[in-house]
């Protein structure tokens, strides 16, 4: 199967909407169920307004699907220029938030995929990368 | 309409800087005044040419109009295109090439005819800056130049004119769809429905909320349904947007009943951690109401068993 991949730039709260639309296509076209998509799009939504809220409006949202045999799997990278995360398991715990929002956002966004790592340097900017795998049909 | 129209006039200083953008001087106006007679004689002949051509496109022609409206047409480009080399190009010049780009937007005559409309002026001109006794070469390519460049400003004018009454349009359309697609309509005595289509986002949440609290007020209803059916995924900024709805109908002394909870949004909400203990929760619609009607005491009787 081929390899699709994309990239979105997120700097308006309209962005965070074509970020969703675009992953949901794409989660859909890979084969993944309703459940899994919705987890997915749900996890990009969380990321993207964090990109868009921390970020001053510079961000950008890259995405490819993957398979391995019997496999279908989605990464998405969130990478923006903002502030960066000074304690990154402290952002990660739930309920911690500098933003006045849940706190929710990170820890959920870690339960509903199957992988996310976090990359960060303070004043530079930070990268999220997650993954979710799904049997192929 | 009048309102982008006066937003532009607003904008008449950056106009300045556009023109120095594409060096356009005083030198530039001394040269399209030399041409500006020229243009005066043979505007009739050239406006004429002009429409004979545009009415060999069937397209085009239905623009046009009836014999009046081509009359009208005619007189507003010629003076159009003696205005080019007029020399003034002030504010009120600004203004008409303004005014031209709105107006071609709202009667839908694409910004290609309007484009071409120059196109085909430039090749009409032409012949009488290059092959006029009166210029030599240097004079000319002055002209050739000048012309050039007012005519490049002129389609910026027009252009972003164009493109921001068309941007007008769909933000009025934008905020019509918002406001049908957050309805809250009364079904029962005491009982509110609104049924939500798509995500919350900050703009939608306010003008549905207040729509939301307009109405329990308007119509005394202690109970309000809120049906997710149509929300395709719920993030933690949509939880909290319906969370602070919640707690502001609470405020009212009414209580919100959520329903349509599909069980892929129940299970997204659990990994999320959103905590929706305190609230009232049904998978259905349906289900729902009924929950509203038996707290206002609303039985029903079954007539085949009385």
């Amino acid at each position: 199967m081929a390899n699709e991949f994309g990239e979105n730039p997120i700097q308006t709260e309209g962005d965070i909407v074509t970020c969703r639309k675009l992953i949901r296509n794409a989660s859909v076209a890979a084969g993944f169920g309703m459940t899994d998509v919705t987890r997915i799009v749900t996890a990009v939504s969380e990321l993207a307004r964090n990109v868009y809220v921390h970020s001053g409006s510079h961000g950008v949202m890259r995405w490819q699907t993957l398979y391995k045999p019997g496999q279908i799997g989605i990464q998405l990278e969130f990478e923006d220029y903002g502030v960066g995360i000074p304690d990154i398991d402290q952002a990660i715990e739930a309920g911690f938030t500098t933003a006045g929002s849940m706190g929710m956002g990170l820890s959920g966004v870690k339960r509903l995929m199957d992988d996310m790592t976090i990359k960060s340097e303070t004043s530079v900017g930070t990268i999220v990368t997650i993954e979710k795998w799904g049997r192929a049909k | 309409m009048e309102h982008s129209h006066s937003k532009y006039i607003s904008n008449f200083n950056s106009w300045a800087e556009q023109k120095r953008f594409v060096d356009f001087t005083d030198k530039d106006v001394e040269f399209l005044k030399k041409l500006h007679p020229f243009a005066i004689e043979y505007a009739d002949t050239f406006v004429e040419k002009l429409y004979e051509h545009l009415m060999t496109f069937p397209d085009t022609k239905r623009f046009l109009g009836d014999e009046k409206m081509l009359m009208r047409l005619k007189l507003a480009q010629k003076s159009y295109f003696i205005d080019l080399t007029s020399g003034e190009y002030g504010e009120e010049y600004f203004k008409s090439r303004i005014k031209v780009g709105i107006v071609h937007q709202r009667i839908g005559l694409p910004p290609r005819i309007y484009m071409s409309t120059y196109c085909y002026y430039m090749q009409l001109i032409i012949p009488h800056i290059y092959g006029n006794p009166a210029f030599d070469a240097e004079t000319s390519n002055g002209i050739f130049s000048a012309l050039y460049k007012i005519i490049n400003l002129d389609q910026e004018l027009a252009i972003s004119a164009y493109v921001h009454a068309t941007d007008e349009v769909i933000s009025r359309q934008t905020e019509e769809i918002l406001e049908m697609s957050t309805p809250v309509i009364q079904i029962w005595e005491g009982v509110v429905a609104a049924p939500i289509i798509g995500m919350l986002d900050n703009g939608r949440t306010q003008q549905f909320m207040e729509r939301l609290l307009e109405k329990i007020v308007e119509t005394n209803s202690p109970v309000a349904l809120i049906d997710i059916t149509g929300v395709p995924q719920i993030d933690t900024a949509t939880a909290q947007h319906l969370i602070d709805t919640i707690n502001a109908v609470k405020l009212l002394g009414s209580q919100v009943i959520i329903t349509g909870v599909r069980p892929v949004i129940a299970q997204t909400l659990v990994h999320l951690g959103i905590d929706l203990s305190g609230i009232v929760t049904r998978p259905t619609m349906a289900s729902g109401l009924k929950v509203a009607l038996d707290k206002l005491s609303i039985k029903f009787i079954d007539p085949s068993k009385a």
